[in-house]
């Protein structure tokens, strides 16, 4: 066979607008995730009360049903059950959402609770104000110390999106098989994308790494 | 010499009939004592009998059941911002430093201060560096604790407490996580402090430094502080038989 590139030359900007989409779903359910992520991580944190408990069972819940399952419930039971519609991409969006949320509020958690109690205590001796203690002592070295577990969650996060493909989101796992059923140039269209995400997500996982390493070798001495 | 020193002002610290409990363990049972400004009170013991406890109540870090508890012009217990307030006033000394491992020296100097009494960067920085000479460490001020030796860690962790120019210091076994030749390093600190009129409440095991420095000794066990003697008095006639046995161990 011959791999056909002047079919890529030809509808490249439809990948890119794919791409485009990828893109913006990930950063609008990782925005999100982020601010449901932490009231799920401070509910979660009182350890006991109402508050705690809804935190369990919603971030267990969520990190259990396989993503694509929760995309596809979204996608035709939420309307159902609000009778409402719901766009592709808006399904896509909060199911994306519900699936951050969960694995960031347990990051967050630990990256809180790696923080040793004995700064904390040194710090209300000091007689420094809460919202510095959870600014200064806290957050800065929890956020330092999290980062590697973001980054390569975010990773996952990027692979999900392609998922969506199978509710007709056009995001770039979409463009490239509709291009390829009607190009029949699948092997042009799919290998591009298998680049794309490469190029995109390699650099993330090798960040990802070497901070685990630093961060290793740092509380190490 | 326990006279001698004539620095007996008025009493700053004052427990009455204080109990701490953790479930229904009681860690301090029904412990009564008064501190002046200006004594240096050693206390000594045998682990697990409510030293740390003790220390810990006198800035809030523990809450307490039974009893009340005055240090300086303040109640215990009282409400989150009168407790914030007695901190700013009573130093603490921990035995494994707890300084803020992601700041530098001049971070870790200079955060309370800033935060909590409104000092400016400059204003605290001047502070930061006039302590780090007091202990005899201005030049690691842009180092992090991580690149210093548990003695010179101790050291900042001393200096960071007093650049919140504090009333009353408490040390909690400050020397006990360090190698041995880094002791003395950190004792002539706690010294200097002691002879500069600092009212200050020693956890140690370092008998001789005790027997130098304190005013009085106090010996807790079982939550209870069963004597509280002067130390020639203290070390040279125990009048309490578990206080003689932990002696005749530990000497
Ligand atoms: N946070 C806590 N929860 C439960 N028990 C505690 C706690 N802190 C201390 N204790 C108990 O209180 C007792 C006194 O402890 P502590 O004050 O640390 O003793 P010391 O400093 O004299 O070694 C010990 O039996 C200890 O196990
Ligand atoms: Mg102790």
């Amino acid at each position: 066979m011959r791999f056909e590139t002047h079919q890529l030359a030809q509808h490249y900007p439809l990948l890119f607008e794919g791409l485009r989409i990828t893109l913006t779903i990930c950063a609008l359910s990782l925005a999100f995730g982020i601010v449901i992520g932490l009231v799920a991580c401070f509910g979660k944190l009182r350890e006991r009360g109402i508050a705690y408990r809804i935190a369990v069972i919603y971030i267990d819940f969520f990190r259990t049903i396989p993503e694509v399952v929760l995309i596809f419930w979204v996608y035709s039971c939420l309307p159902l059950m609000l009778s409402l519609r719901i766009s592709a991409e808006a399904s896509g969006v909060i199911a994306l959402t519900l699936f951050a949320s969960a694995y960031l509020a347990e990051i967050f958690r630990a990256g809180i609770l790696a923080v040793p109690r004995g700064q904390i205590e040194a710090a209300l001796a000091l007689g420094v104000p809460s919202l510095h203690i959870w600014i200064r002592v806290i957050l800065q070295p929890a956020i330092r110390r999290m980062m590697p577990a973001l980054v390569s969650f975010l990773t996952e996060l990027i692979k999900a999106t392609s998922l969506l493909s199978a509710i007709g989101v056009a995001e770039m796992a979409y463009q490239a098989s509709v291009l390829g059923s009607k190009t029949f140039a699948y092997v042009e269209f799919l290998s591009a994308i298998g680049v794309l995400y490469f190029i995109i997500i390699f650099p993330l996982s090798i960040y990802a790494r070497r901070a685990e390493r630093r961060l290793v070798s740092r509380t190490a001495n | 010499m326990t006279e001698g020193r004539g620095k007996r002002g008025q009493t700053v610290v004052r427990c009455v009939e204080v109990t701490k409990r953790f479930g229904s363990f009681e860690a301090l049972r029904k412990v009564s004592v008064e501190v002046r400004a200006g004594e240096v009170v050693c206390i000594i013991g045998p682990s697990g009998g409510g030293k740390s406890t003790f220390l810990r109540t006198l800035n809030g870090l523990e809450s307490i059941e039974e009893g009340e508890i005055h240090v300086l012009d303040v109640r215990l217990p009282a409400g989150k911002r009168e407790i914030e307030r007695l901190r700013r006033e009573v130093g603490m000394v921990f035995q494994s430093f707890n300084l803020f491992l992601h700041m530098s020296v001049r971070a870790n100097l200079t955060l309370a201060p800033t935060t909590a009494l409104g000092l400016s960067k400059a204003e605290a920085n001047e502070r930061a560096k006039r302590l780090l000479t007091r202990v005899g460490i201005e030049e690691q001020i842009d180092k992090y604790p991580g690149q210093l030796s548990g003695g010179q860690q101790q050291r900042v962790a001393i200096a960071r407490a007093l650049a919140m120019e504090p009333k009353i210091m408490l040390f909690d076994e400050p020397t006990s996580s360090l190698d041995p030749e880094m002791v003395n390093e950190v004792l002539d600190v706690i010294r200097g402090l002691a002879e500069s009129g600092m009212t200050m409440l020693v956890v140690t095991h370092e008998m001789g430094f005790a027997r130098e420095v304190a005013d009085r000794v106090l010996f807790i066990t079982d939550g209870q502080i069963l004597v509280d003697a002067p130390p020639a008095e203290f070390f040279g006639r125990p009048t309490d038989e578990r206080q003689a046995a932990f002696l005749s161990k530990i000497l």
